[in-house]
Formats: structure tokens, C-alpha cells, sequence
């Protein structure tokens, strides 16, 4: 534990070697938070409602800049793995004393966090500025612990794509369907209370709704039934994709030729 | 002429050199189009529930997704460095360009295409077909209105990446200019109010990659086609005074740089 914990640390020390350039970076959820803003401002108005499916506008904002902060600070593993595999610098990683893939896991933990914190703080504040104060903080420990379910979701999708890259030439393609996927059945640019039925059901149904719905909806409208949905949920689908992760990367090291160097 | 001959040969090499790749540019443009029509997606879930954003509907998304998406897509396969100018600037790999005797702007951007930028390009016109509008001479302002705003796209992430020579960012200052524009490009202009609207013709002009090419695509109108020309003229322009002004502040920094 003490090594993984140690590269942890390596990552979230380099990452925090650079704070204006993790402030730009998290610059771009304002653009992102103010067009969503205008968006939504705009639909409620029309409506004449302050409540669509159960949320009202500063719901529907805090639930859009969690799911925001969740995406842009996600692991961005699938590239890294995938070039470590086409070039061969995998080979440096596999000789070492560690778990490749706890090593991965450790280092998109230390890079994420920092990012994560400072989407949220600079998201946060324009949003409290334009819809009003953030949930309640009784709502903010179920959120975060959906939210620790949600990132490792992504991470073995992430590890997944990555390690690809031993049978696909291009990986790239794999990890737009996989983000559009997110976006979507995720439920991250509309809230999945605004589908159509049928539609909320398909997404539930998949892993995505927990990757990005579940801790968004528990920060703006916990209930206990939603909490344990939402786990059950992540429990069942981190079983499934972290099975196929290790079956993966154990088939793929067998695919793996190294070639001196 | 003798410009456009080499613009010609570079695009024939940039070709050649990606279908020295097929597996990897046919994956790319076919994962392309399937991700932009996965994230229109967004647009039909939210206008069956909606129907209706201040005079907005979905066919008009369509086009406008259509020209913002196949105009992000030509910038790609005709001036594919138009995205990491600011890397090359930052990592000295300027001086290749500066030792040869071609317009060193036109050569770097010209000098990479971005594979998937196909991909973007078609599902341009699939989503164009899609919106129910299609026309024939409404394909030839498609086709017009796709070629100045990507003129307009390349000249605003030159100007931006030009302030490398001045102050030193590169990736970060891109990443943030290109999703500014892919952002507020693909929505609604009436959206925003007056200030907004400022900006988004003159500070960040997505306006004139989503809303005002669409608009012409919808209906002639010599206002729309006049606004697009002068601002691709003077956006352009911009861009090669801007540019032109930094080469002068560049230091080349020796490297030994190999470009294939």
C-alpha cells in the first residue's frame, strides 16, 4: 500500500507544481457553467415553472456542475496506457514492484484530485453567483462517496480503452464513443430527470447513469432510496468492468513482444 | 498561383501520408462521425422535451451543428497545426519553417492533417441532409458558409496562439480557445443577451461558425454573406499582422528538431 501511496503523492505534488496552470484548465468550466446558465434560465422562463421534473433551476445548475466537474476532471488514463502500449515504454512499468494497475489507479488519483477541487471551487463560484447557494452540506458526504464510485467507474472504462491499444491500432475512437456515452446516458449535459421515460430506464440500466447521474442527483435531491440504487448500482458495474479490466490487462500481457531497446 | 501550388502539393503529401495509416484515418473518421452523431443526441432528447428555445427548433440545430462541426473538420484536414501552433512556437520547432523559402505561416499550418477531421467534415453534411431544409442551392451556401467559418476557426486560433510569442503559454491557452468556440458555437445565439452576443462576434466569434453561417444556409440574405466575408477578411488579416509581429519577437532556441 505504502508504494501506491507514494506515487499518489508524486502525482498530486506534480500536479499542484503548476497551480495557475490547473486554474486556467478549471477556467474552462466557467465557460461551460455560463452557457449552461443561459440554457436552462431561458428553458424555465419559457416554461413558466419554477419546478421541471422535480428540479427547480438551481438544482438543475449545482446537479450540471457536478457532473462537469466529475467529466473534465476525470482520469485521462486511455491515452497514456495506449501510447505506453504502442511504444513499448510499458515494458519500464511491468518490471517494477507494483501492480501496473493499482500503480495507474494511484496516479490518476494524484492527478485528478487537485483538478477536481479546483473545477468545483472556480464552477462553484459562478454558479452560486448566478443560481443561488449550493445544497445544503447534510447533502455533500453521500454525494462525494457516489462520487469516489463514479471515478473508479471511469478509471476501469479509462484502463479499458488504454489497453486497447494491444489489439486496435487507434484507440482514440473507442474513448469519443465512450465520452459521448457519459454525456448522454450519463445523463452529464441534460438531467437524466428531463428523458423521456423509457430513456432513464435504458441509462439506469448501464453503467453510465452511475458515472455521472447518480453522485450529481444526490448532491441536489438525496433519498435514501436513491443512495442505495446508486451503489448497488456502482457495486454490480465495478465488479463487472473491474473483472473484464484484470481479464484484460492479463490477456494483453501475453500479447505483449518486446523487442530489446 | 505559385501559393496555391503548394498548398496543393502539401495537402497531396498530407494524404498520401495518412493513408500510409488506413486502418488508423478510416477508424478515426468513422469514430468521428458516430461521435458527433451520439452527441447530437443531446439536442433530439432536449427539443423533444422542450420543442421550442426562442424561436429555435431542432432542424435549426441541425445546421447549425452541421457548419460548426464540418467547419472544425476542414480546419483540420487543410490546416490540421492550426491546433498546436502554439507547441510549435513554445518548442522552437519555428526555425524549420523560417529556414525555407515559403510563407512560414501558410507552411506550418498547411504542413498536418487531422485524420479524424474527416469524420467531423462529412457528419457536417449528413447533419445538414438531416435537418430537412436541404436544398440545392441552400448546399451551395452550406458549402460557402462552411469554407469562411473555417477561415474564420484557423484565423482565431492563430491570433490566439500568436500571443505565445509574447507571453509564453501554449496547449493551455488553445484547449480553452478551441472549446470556447466548439461551445458556443452549437448553441442557440438567442440564448444569450446583448453583451454576450458582443463577444461572440468579436472576442470569441463562434457566432460566425454556428449562428450566422446557419442563418445563410437558411436564406440567402446579402447582410448575412457580407458580415461573414468581412469577418473573415478581417480576422484574417488579424491573424497575419499578429503573427508577422511575433516571428520578430521568436528566439530560436537551437534545437535539433527533425520534422516528418
Amino acid at each position: 500500500m505504502k508504494k501506491y501511496t507514494a506515487v499518489f503523492k508524486v502525482n498530486l505534488l506534480n500536479s499542484l507544481a503548476y497551480p495557475a496552470e490547473i486554474a486556467t484548465r478549471a477556467g474552462m468550466i466557467m465557460i461551460f457553467m455560463l452557457v449552461f446558465y443561459q440554457l436552462w434560465h431561458v428553458t424555465f422562463t419559457a416554461s413558466g415553472s419554477l419546478v421541471l421534473n422535480g428540479m427547480t433551476l438551481r438544482d438543475t445548475m449545482w446537479y450540471l456542475l457536478l457532473a462537469e466537474t466529475i467529466e473534465l476532471g476525470r482520469p485521462r488514463l486511455a491515452k497514456i496506457i495506449s501510447q505506453q502500449v504502442k511504444d513499448g515504454s510499458i515494458a519500464y512499468l511491468l518490471n517494477k514492484p507494483y501492480n501496473f494497475l493499482l500503480y495507474q489507479l494511484a496516479g490518476g488519483l494524484g492527478e485528478s484530485l487537485p483538478r477536481m477541487g479546483m473545477l468545483f471551487i472556480l464552477g462553484g463560484a459562478l454558479v452560486w453567483a448566478m443560481a443561488g447557494i449550493p445544497p445544503t452540506f447534510s447533502h455533500w458526504p453521500v454525494a462525494l462517496f457516489a462520487l469516489a464510485g463514479a471515478w473508479l467507474l471511469h478509471f476501469c472504462f479509462n484502463a479499458l480503452i488504454g489497453l486497447a491499444a494491444f489489439v486496435a491500432e487507434e484507440v482514440a475512437p473507442f474513448e469519443w464513443i465512450y465520452q459521448k456515452l457519459v454525456f448522454i446516458l450519463g445523463g452529464m449535459l441534460i438531467p437524466l430527470n428531463f428523458y423521456p421515460v423509457w430513456l432513464q430506464a435504458l441509462s439506469k440500466s448501464l453503467p453510465f447513469a452511475y458515472m455521472m447521474y447518480g453522485p450529481a442527483q444526490l448532491f441536489v435531491r438525496p433519498t435514501l432510496q436513491l443512495f442505495i440504487q446508486i451503489i448497488a448500482g456502482q457495486v454490480l458495474w465495478l465488479s463487472v468492468l473491474g473483472g473484464v479490466l484484470i481479464l484484460a490487462f492479463s490477456r494483453g500481457m501475453r500479447r505483449l513482444a518486446i523487442n530489446g531497446g | 498561383m505559385k501559393e496555391l501550388k503548394f498548398l496543393a502539393s502539401l495537402w497531396k503529401v498530407n494524404l498520401a501520408s495518412a493513408m500510409e495509416y488506413r486502418a488508423a484515418f478510416f477508424s478515426q473518421s468513422i469514430g468521428m462521425i458516430l461521435n458527433d452523431g451520439v452527441y447530437f443526441l443531446v439536442w433530439i432528447i432536449f427539443f423533444d422535451r422542450f420543442k421550442d428555445i426562442r424561436g429555435w427548433q431542432l432542424s435549426d440545430m441541425f445546421i447549425v451543428f452541421g457548419v460548426s462541426a464540418g467547419a472544425f473538420g476542414l480546419a483540420g484536414m487543410l490546416f490540421g497545426n492550426a491546433f498546436n501552433l502554439g507547441d510549435i512556437i513554445v518548442n522552437g520547432r519555428l526555425d524549420y519553417y523560417l529556414s525555407l523559402p515559403r510563407p512560414t505561416l501558410l507552411h506550418i499550418l498547411a504542413s498536418r492533417a487531422v485524420p479524424s477531421g474527416m469524420g467531423d467534415f462529412l457528419y457536417g453534411f449528413i447533419s445538414y441532409i438531416a435537418s430537412g431544409q436541404f436544398s440545392l442551392d441552400g448546399l451551395g451556401r452550406f458549402v460557402l458558409a462552411l469554407f469562411l467559418a473555417m477561415l474564420i476557426f484557423v484565423s482565431f486560433l492563430v491570433i490566439v496562439q500568436s500571443l505565445t510569442f509574447w507571453f509564453g503559454t501554449g496547449g493551455t491557452i488553445t484547449g480553452i480557445a478551441i472549446n470556447a468556440m466548439v461551445t458556443f458555437s452549437i448553441y442557440p445565439i438567442t440564448l444569450f443577451n446583448n453583451t454576450a452576443k458582443l463577444i461572440l462576434f468579436i472576442i470569441v466569434p463562434a457566432a460566425f461558425m454556428g449562428a450566422v453561417p446557419a442563418g445563410f444556409v437558411h436564406a440567402f440574405s446579402w447582410s448575412s454573406l457580407g458580415l461573414m466575408c468581412l469577418a473573415t477578411v478581417g480576422f484574417l488579416a488579424l491573424a497575419i499582422y499578429l503573427f508577422e509581429r511575433g516571428v520578430r519577437r521568436y528566439e530560436s532556441g537551437s534545437a535539433i528538431q527533425i520534422e516528418v
